[in-house]
């Protein structure tokens, strides 16, 4: 067929190319303007620190509602700042603003000696010092555990292992059910020579990690999203939100050999924790040791940790007392989306609280005062309460 | 705030360049539009146009070589991914831009756009949305036969057979960047032939210590390397077909909307086309077990030619008093240990205490 009417209006493609082209100049102007992108301010102390891992409690400006501490535990992959992520867009300041008493790990960058870390390490050795300092410093037996996304995966494992030390447990987008094929990351992860991989590296560079993160939508990833950054280049805090959310996204620290080894071949090819086959340390970890209550939080939008690997705990753990929450929209998202500030923090706040019943025995540790106290009896230089 | 001096002079520096680029690309950007009612096809003014804004994006990048303040490394980061991201975008733009002309004079057929499409543009663009860097391999590739010239220096010839083949296989090199198996094939048999008629014969012979060692060990990574080129240059094959898929699905749904007379606007309509069903088609390829199983392959592979540097690394290092990557895995090892036998005996203690 003849086509006769115009329908390029080519003038404009070729305008659009030289507005586009003056966005890119303006953008570079504005870029080289800003010297400082600010991620994690809410105001927070270290009070814990043991190796590479640094433990944060956030000051509490208002009044803490509930009683029960929260310890949350990011993900190895990437940084935990993106709960705090900027002031208007933040899990951690909107949880403090419910009264909440919180807690946060900070794993640190691996070296190579970190080569040898052990999913074990992780979750019976620091995750458990962790638990223990906050049970310690706050004189309660029992903690509330707030595991996101790789993070609730080791807090399950933890909750499965130490039920009598966690009071509440929220799952937030964690894998559980790795026999899915829905998200890309399961399916290629079934095909990856981990040995090789660990064996070459030992530990595992982010950047390697990040590559297959972008594999997950090159187009939008690559592309998209630096032109459409061109449109916000004249709003300095438009760009600054970007620029944060860029920080966080390339700010991927190395993952140790070891760990990575097990967590995939375990997971990610054996499905061994929902199976009740999956041991740590010397334990076989049983998910229906996991008696207390048990929020879990899934995005039916994530392409990283599908709905179908999330939502299995439910039927895996031993509880009774058990919430299935649908976040509508993605992985990242659920961190930083206007929706997650307006219902999913507000949500997890009123579930803690309805769950903070005074059923806690004060722990032989001293109360919260002893906040100079040593941890263990003996303390390195390497291992230290502040 | 020395270092964001700097920075900023060659900021400025950079700036008049920027403007005298954009002073031409303002006069060329005119008589490209001016030239546009009758030749937009052919397109000369947009050429010059595309010209100054590639000598703008790298002056730009290169008063970005500065070092700056704490964060100057990544704002510069985040520029380079959008000036890579914009060229991608530009180059779309060049592949359509013929088409648009074209549209208003020609069938439209899909077959006929397909006949226009510029395979060296097109994967050019690809390249930028996957970062595949086609020099970057043969860089290897070069620096690797350079280094066999100069062993070939002092192993008396035995080399030749792989000297030769290097030579052979970097004239290939061109033609695999454009994604031929055919020619990583060839290049793969080049060097099979040269081991089988050196190192399978010295198979055979006394070792002649360390030298010989390294010497093979190079060949083997020379050998993994050819493997792992074959394989990437299959994925990256993969890649481009799929690539070409997606473009021709553009193209359908362009011809379609042409042949129902309705006008596309501005082009962001074709980039969000072009996004969309390639970003599909991509994942539909993601999501197959053999784009999965030939991920995997081709990373081991890359993992096995690292491994075999690794070790030759630590042949030549080996007489030098310095620590070695082994040496050193083992010290980890040992301070992982103690470190562990330290946290239990603490833990025992405090137990003990309390």
């Amino acid at each position: 067929m003849k086509s006769q009417v115009k329908n390029f209006n080519v003038h404009n493609f070729i305008k659009e190319l030289g507005e586009l082209n003056t966005k890119l100049i303006k953008g570079t102007e504005t870029l080289a303007a800003i010297d400082e992108i600010d991620v994690g301010t809410a105001p927070k102390e270290l009070v814990y620190e043991e190796d590479k891992l640094k433990l944060y409690h956030y000051k509490q400006k208002g009044k803490v509602t509930c009683g029960v501490p929260v310890l949350i535990v990011y993900a190895l992959v990437n940084r935990q700042y993106i709960l705090d992520l900027q002031p208007d867009r933040s899990i951690v300041r909107n949880l403090l603003q419910h009264g909440m008493d919180l807690y946060i790990i900070d794993w640190g960058y691996p070296t190579k000696s970190d080569m040898y870390l052990t999913l074990d390490d992780y979750i019976t050795g620091y995750l458990d010092h962790c638990v223990d300092f906050i049970r310690k410093r706050a004189g309660k037996d029992k903690i509330n555990l707030m595991g996101i996304c790789q993070g609730g995966t080791f807090s399950a494992i933890y909750a499965a292992l130490y039920p009598k030390k966690v009071k509440n447990f929220v799952a937030m987008v964690a894998p559980f059910d790795f026999s899915t094929n829905d998200g890309l990351l399961f399916s290629w992860a079934k095909n990856l020579n981990i040995d090789s991989l660990v064996d070459t590296y030992r530990i595992i560079p982010g950047d390697f990690m990040n590559s297959g993160f972008l594999m997950l939508m090159p187009f939008t990833l690559n592309i998209r999203k630096y032109v459409d950054m061109l449109d916000m280049v004249e709003d300095r805090e438009k760009l600054l939100n970007f620029l944060r959310m860029e920080k966080w996204i390339f700010d991927s620290p190395g993952q140790t050999g070891e760990c990575l080894r097990q967590f995939i071949k375990d997971c990610y090819q054996g499905n061994k924790l929902i199976k009740g086959e999956l041991r740590v340390g010397d334990r076989l970890v049983d998910l229906k040791n996991i008696t207390m209550p048990l929020l879990n939080v899934y995005a039916s939008a994530d392409h990283l940790v599908p709905p179908a690997a999330t939502r299995p705990l439910n039927d895996a753990v031993g509880t009774t007392d058990k919430t299935l929450y649908e976040f509508k929209g993605g992985h990242i998202g659920l961190f930083v989306g206007s929706k997650s500030q307006k219902e999913l923090a507000p949500t997890l706040a009123a579930w803690l609280h309805k769950r903070d019943g005074e059923d806690q025995t004060k722990a032989s540790a001293k109360p919260e005062s002893t906040r100079t106290e040593k941890a263990g009896r003996t303390t390195s230089d390497r291992k230290r309460n502040l | 705030m020395e270092s964001a001096n700097d920075y900023f002079d060659i900021w400025l520096k950079s700036q008049e360049l920027v403007f005298g680029n954009l002073t031409e690309m303002t006069q060329k950007f005119q008589q490209g539009l001016q030239g546009f009612g009758g030749n937009v096809g052919g397109m000369p003014g947009f050429g010059g146009f595309q010209d100054v804004y590639t000598s703008w994006t790298k002056s730009v990048m290169n008063a970005l070589q500065g070092r700056g303040p704490a964060d100057m490394n990544f704002v510069k980061e985040t520029l380079s991914k959008t000036l890579t991201g914009s060229t991608a975008y530009q180059k779309l733009h060049e592949i359509w831009l013929p088409f648009f002309k074209a549209i208003q004079e020609k069938n439209a057929s899909p077959n006929f756009y397909k006949d226009l499409t510029d395979p060296a543009k097109f994967k050019e663009m690809l390249d930028h949305v996957f970062g595949f860097d086609p020099t970057a391999v043969s860089q290897i590739v070069e620096q690797a036969s350079k280094l066999l010239e100069t062993l070939a220096g002092y192993s008396q010839g035995f080399m030749k057979p792989w000297v030769d083949a290097a030579g052979k296989s970097s004239k290939d090199f061109p033609n695999m960047m454009e994604g031929h198996p055919e020619s990583a094939m060839k290049i793969f048999h080049s060097l099979f032939s040269a081991f089988d008629s050196t190192i399978g014969r010295v198979f055979h012979v006394p070792a002649v210590g360390k030298d010989r060692e390294k010497i093979e060990l190079l060949l083997r990574s020379l050998d993994d390397l050819s493997v792992y080129l074959a394989k990437r240059t299959e994925y990256e094959h993969t890649m481009y077909v799929t690539g070409l898929g997606a473009f021709e699905k553009v193209i359908a749904t362009v011809a379609d909307k042409v042949s129902k007379g309705e006008e596309f606007e501005r082009f962001d309509e074709f980039f969000d086309l072009w996004i969309d069903v390639s970003e599909k088609a991509y994942y539909a390829l993601f999501q197959t077990q053999d784009f999965s199983k030939m991920q995997g392959e081709l990373l081991e592979i890359s993992v096995q030619v690292r491994q075999h540097s690794f070790k030759l690394m630590e042949l030549y290092l080996y007489d030098f008093p310095i620590a070695l990557r082994s040496e050193m895995d083992d010290l980890y090892k040992t301070v992982y240990d103690l470190k562990k036998k330290v946290k239990s005996l603490e833990k025992q203690l405090g137990k003990a205490h309390s």
